[in-house]
């Protein structure tokens, strides 16, 4: 689940997109109920159905941030306009990377568009033949079935 | 190439009843009972595209220059150059031969 980030250490370094923007507002440091904490000497669950539960709620209230206890984030103009300036910049540097897709560009059949439409038309023999060799094929592939030899289930027979 | 000096030839087709340029963004001109039919442009332009994408065995290039689409009393001669698709609808005058 990754490391609470503390902001004790005197925001020096350079914020990170990974950086949760919402600090955890209740690092654990007692466990809920004033009940018993696990000692750190037992790493196997615990069987008993109420220290099941414990260490369950436990590792729940770990992972859940209370958005409504942190404090609101203040963030001023300009330092959202220079995160919005910073990530355009990483978008735009790994967008050149990426190759460019290729399918979206008409191939040219013909450097001469006149030519090639007023030709003739396509002679009424060849358009008969290719019809019945459509129809052909499209007969044979309809009669494409399973020949079904054997049972796919069976039983095991245990002699 | 100006549109005006592709569709003129255009024009001069033979039997043409109209006819359509198409670009990637849309149509660039139409005529004749193509004109302001979007709707023709769009198919014909999904049919290209799809047609552009057949392969001949063991060759790279689109295996066509011209694609019809005939109907019987019409037919739509389709190519592409230039980037640009030209789509003209002509007479058919291809029918069965009458044996007398």
């Amino acid at each position: 689940m990754g490391c609470c980030y503390s902001g004790e250490d005197g925001n020096s370094r350079e914020p990170e997109e990974t950086d949760p923007l919402i600090p955890h507002p209740n690092p654990v440091s007692k466990p809920p109920n004033g009940t018993e904490w696990p000692t750190p000497g037992v790493p196997s669950p615990p069987t008993d159905g109420q220290a099941l539960l414990t260490s369950i709620l436990t590792k729940t209230a770990q992972n859940i941030i209370d958005v409504s206890a942190a404090d609101s984030v203040v963030m001023e103009q300009h330092e959202i306009m220079d995160k919005a300036r910073q990530y355009s910049t990483k978008l735009a540097m790994l967008s050149t990377s990426l190759p460019q897709k290729k399918a979206l560009t008409l191939p040219s059949l013909t450097s001469q568009p006149h030519q090639v439409l007023a030709s003739d038309l396509v002679p009424y023999s060849d358009v008969q033949q290719v019809s019945k060799i459509a129809a052909y094929a499209y007969s044979a592939i309809s009669q494409i079935k399973v020949d079904a030899k054997e049972e796919l289930v069976v039983q095991f027979a245990i002699p | 190439m100006t549109t005006a000096a592709l569709t003129a030839g255009l024009e001069r087709i033979p039997d043409q009843v109209g006819y359509l340029v198409i670009s990637e963004d849309g149509v660039l001109a139409s005529a004749g009972e193509l004109e302001n039919d979007e709707h023709t442009a769009g198919v014909m332009m999904q049919m290209a595209r799809t047609a552009c994408r057949f392969r001949l065995s063991g060759s790279t290039d689109a295996p066509f220059k011209r694609m019809s689409v005939i109907l019987e009393d019409f037919v739509y001669v389709v190519t592409i150059s230039g980037q640009k698709v030209f789509v003209v609808k002509r007479q058919n005058n291809q029918h069965e031969p009458v044996n007398v």
